[in-house]
């Protein structure tokens, strides 16, 4: 490879010469098992704030990222510079790296898999496009919500081409474009202030206005409303149901209990806990990564695998863990076939309306402020933008509250799962009510 | 990647707006150390030019991953056609005379904080966690784990702008993170307890040796050992003193975003009390910009990503709301001058108002007097992690604390959660510690994760303990 040879041949060529390159010499220079990873990205990205467009952006960004093992020692180096001495430098200091490291056997690579390309979404955003519906956005809140106000927002257009390759002749391809949309906001009336709150989405396509998109209109109104909010006085075990947009935190901090770190150190809440149920037995949580219905998925794991869809919870069973290569070496459990995310839980067969009739005392929380849980799953923290839920009734936004309860307790003592879902583009998720939590005001 | 005035101020004939030009790198180190198996051993560096453009009250960004003249070149056109896109998209919208006119400065400033010594290499810094691991697997026997950390950030910028003014800044910070785990002598379940170390320098500056730390690791293995009998807090609200570390995530959380002006602009309750009594008389909040009492912050700021000066930013005195934070572009709403708190992240970001150093000051009472004037209450040490809202209604979980009867120190306690609206809390302030200190690990995530100092004395103030 020579120097600047990016100006002189196909681009598609010139990252396979480039990727080739580094796993040619890396073996060469010492490493006996080694892998490389080229991401190309350009942005197109447009920002408000406070109601107003401000700024257009365009950024691009390389990331390569080599990873070589000698003798057993493993380390990693990123330079974003693709000129022949910044590689070449990159290649020889991250052999010396390895080197200083210290011998483990569970180091590898992912092992030989058929080369494989991979495409998704459209290669090029349609800037006006992006503008027009963000404009109307914009209008829309503001003459819709005149007291909320659009502290920042966000629309913008993600390329990326990425190109991994290692020395057990694994030779992948992957282009991705999709669209992505985030807004934060507060409303307000003089002194009397809603809690920020803010939501957003990814897509492939820009076919609705955005105030049609996942949960923003609804967020947007429930904002305006909780201008004026009332403190719970009392405390009571209740049930709460967490809203699509608040799940994906505790969506979270379950799958942390079934990642590399949590089964290493044997500190999960779930160790030995596979193929048993761990869950009601409604809940069924997908994490589809390569599905169509998922626009902002991966292609390829970080240790080189090809990304596979899977079932993490089936009917409450828990049907896998999410351990890299490295973390199942370490535990002797099996790799899991993706890395987690692109989450999709399947609906249940109660309306949210009578999800909400079904409950005598509890709150709705749509934000949760809390703390990471404790290793025994306790968890707690404040109930944000949320609702007081009285007799089947959503009765008032409430401010100051606590909730608390047990991760693990939580998800065995779910009462309803929505028959409605929200599509969030990353992933995919109803309403989901459980029993038994408690809530404490001030 | 030291970029001089006059190797910048070349592209200038470029400038057809206002315009600032960055060339950044930012270089990370992270290793990472599980039970004495190495997880992490990792240097990325990234680093490239932006250029941003200011046209008729709407901006152009662009930035490349190349440095070469041609690509510079690029990137302040592209920046330039950004910014004329979004003019000629928005001129039926905007009024002329709303249009801001940018306040000019035209500051020069070099800051370099690199090491005057060799510099270590990745494997000294390995075998520095080695040795530190080995010493707590040595005394430690009970441990059920143990995590080590060392990670260190670089960042070296150099900006030019339209209205000539230049910086070029090189500072570096280095962090070592220890979290041990332990089995809780009554539940057996598992509790942690972290500590992170260091603070502004490369490693070999701020890590002499591994037995300067031995002492700091058999302070926090006691701390833990004490939790292994820890009880649940009672829930409701205490009379509490809040340590260093707990009150400076409350002055940058809490109170510290509800005055970045660009928040104000966006709703946030602080926008109502300039010039108000938010706290009682003790209460004292800065923003620093390098320099506290003579001494060097976590993260000095000299000039920033704007080219304004960078000054300390009184937020509070006195218990009255006094200041906010500002860019160039909210100077000029809110009638005042910037304060240099425009910052970026990396060589793609776009300066966004961000703190620096944020610290409660000093007060006159002892810590051992706070502690004995409480009958009921407790200590509140260490904060895992912390969130604030535009209200300043705040959530901070708290991982080191101890119970206070009597005047005096009791058991330790279990994790739990603390909440209270700061600006109510600030009103409850009855007595802060005449000392100080700043947390050496903090990152701010608004948009982007970039470095920040915050810090303060202990503090005596009612808060909303979250418990069983």
């Amino acid at each position: 490879m020579s120097s600047n040879v990016s100006k002189k041949i196909q681009r598609e060529k010139k990252y396979d010469v480039c990727t080739q390159y580094c796993i040619d010499t890396l073996l060469k220079k010492g490493a006996s098992k080694a892998s490389c990873s080229l991401s190309i990205k350009k942005n197109q990205e447009l920002n408000a704030a406070h109601g107003q467009m401000t700024l257009n952006r365009t950024t691009n960004n390389i990331s390569l990222i080599l990873k070589a093992i000698v003798k057993g020692k493993t380390a990693t180096l990123v330079v974003n510079n693709l000129n022949q001495n910044t590689i070449d430098s990159a290649i020889d200091e991250v052999i010396v790296l390895a080197n200083s490291s210290k011998e483990d056997e569970s180091n590898d690579i992912a092992s030989f898999q058929k080369p494989k390309q991979f495409n998704s979404g459209s290669q090029r955003g349609d800037i006006n496009k992006m503008y027009d519906l963000f404009i109307n956005y914009l209008s829309y809140s503001k003459d819709a919500y005149p007291k909320t106000i659009i502290e920042e927002a966000m629309f913008e257009f993600v390329k990326s081409n990425n190109y991994f390759r290692n020395s057990n002749k694994v030779d992948f391809y992957g282009q991705k474009g999709y669209y992505s949309f985030f807004s934060m906001f507060t409303s307000k009336d003089g002194t009397d202030i809603s809690s920020f709150n803010y939501n957003g989405f990814n897509t492939n396509k820009l076919e609705l206005q955005l105030k049609q998109c996942a949960s923003i209109d609804r967020l947007l109104q429930q904002s305006s409303e909780q201008i004026h909010s009332i403190t719970i006085k009392d405390k009571f075990i209740g049930d709460i149901i967490i809203s699509p947009d608040c799940l994906s935190q505790f969506i979270s901090y379950l799958m942390g209990n079934i990642r590399d770190n949590a089964l290493i150190t044997k500190t999960s809440i779930f160790q030995n806990k596979l193929n048993k149920k761990i869950a009601d037995n409604r809940l069924t949580l997908h994490s589809n990564p390569v599905s169509e219905n998922i626009s902002n998925g991966y292609f390829i794991t970080n240790d080189g695998y090809e990304a596979k869809n899977s079932t993490i919870i089936e009917n409450g069973v828990l049907k896998t863990y999410l351990l890299s290569q490295y973390g199942a070496k370490k535990t002797g459990l099996t790799r899991a076939v993706n890395q987690g995310g692109a989450y999709e839980i399947e609906k249940g067969e109660t309306s949210y309306s009578s999800m909400i009739k079904n409950i005598k005392q509890g709150i709705l929380l749509c934000r949760f402020s809390g703390g990471h849980p404790a290793q025994n799953g306790d968890f707690s923290g404040v109930a944000k933008n949320s609702y007081y839920i009285e007799n089947g009734e959503v009765k008032h936004p409430i401010n100051e509250t606590m909730i608390s309860g047990n991760l693990e307790n939580l998800f065995l003592s779910i009462k309803d799962i929505s028959s409605e879902t929200i599509d969030f583009g990353d992933s995919i998720l109803p309403w989901i009510s459980f029993k038994g939590v408690t809530v404490s005001g001030k | 990647m030291h970029k001089t005035k006059e190797q910048l101020k070349k592209y200038s004939p470029l400038f057809t707006h206002y315009t600032e030009l960055r060339i950044q790198e930012n270089t990370n180190i992270s290793l990472s150390m599980l039970n004495g198996d190495v997880q992490q051993n990792s240097k990325a560096t990234t680093s490239g030019s932006s250029a941003r453009v200011f046209k008729n009250g709407v901006w152009g960004f662009a930035s490349t991953p190349q440095i070469t003249d041609e690509d510079i070149e690029d990137i302040v056109k592209d920046a330039t056609n950004n910014a004329l896109f979004m003019d000629e998209k928005q001129k039926k919208s905007i009024q002329k005379d709303k249009i801001p006119k940018l306040p000019k400065a035209s500051t020069s400033s070099e800051n370099d904080f690199s090491s005057k010594k060799k510099k270590a290499t990745q494997k000294q810094l390995l075998d520095f966690l080695a040795e530190l691991d080995e010493y707590i697997d040595t005394n430690f026997k009970e441990l059920t784990s143990r995590t080590l950390y060392l990670g260190s950030l670089d960042v070296r910028k150099s900006l030019y702008t339209s209205d000539d003014a230049y910086f070029f800044s090189m500072v570096p910070r280095t962090i070592l993170y220890i979290n041990l785990a332990m089995t809780h002598k009554q539940d057996n379940s598992t509790i942690e307890l972290y500590d992170v170390l260091g603070g502004l320098g490369e490693f070999q500056d701020v890590f002499e040796n591994t037995h300067d730390l031995f002492p700091k690791i058999d302070k926090l293995h006691a701390h833990l050992l004490n939790k292994t009998e820890s009880i649940h807090p009672q829930a409701g609200i205490k009379d509490c003193i809040i340590d260093a570390d707990v009150a400076g995530i409350l002055a940058h959380e809490a109170i510290g975003h509800t005055t970045e002006a660009d928040l104000v602009q966006g709703g946030s309750i602080a926008g109502e009390y300039l010039n108000k009594q938010v706290g009682t008389s003790l209460v004292n909040i800065v923003d620093f910009a390098n320099t506290y009492n003579n001494e060097i912050c976590p993260v000095p700021v000299f000039v920033d990503d704007e080219g304004s000066e960078s000054l300390d930013t009184v937020i509070i005195k006195d218990g009255v709301l006094k200041n906010y934070m500002h860019n160039k572009e909210s100077s000029v709403t809110f009638n005042t001058k910037p304060t240099g708190n425009a910052r970026a992240s990396t060589f793609l970001d776009e300066p966004l108002i961000r703190m620096r150093n944020t610290a409660f000051l000093p007060g006159k009472s002892k810590l051992e007097d706070m502690i004995k004037s409480i009958d009921d209450g407790y200590y509140l040490m260490k904060s895992s992690n912390g969130q604030a809202d535009s209200t300043s209604e705040f959530m901070f979980g708290i991982v080191l604390a101890y119970e206070i009867k009597n005047g005096k120190l009791g058991r330790a306690l279990k994790d739990f959660t603390i909440s209270g609206v700061a600006f109510d809390v600030l009103k409850t302030v009855t007595m802060i510690s005449d000392d100080m200190s700043w947390s050496c690990g903090g990152m701010c995530g608004k948009k982007q994760s970039i470095t920040v100092g915050m810090g303060g004395p202990a503090i005596k103030c009612k808060i909303n303990i979250g418990g069983k």
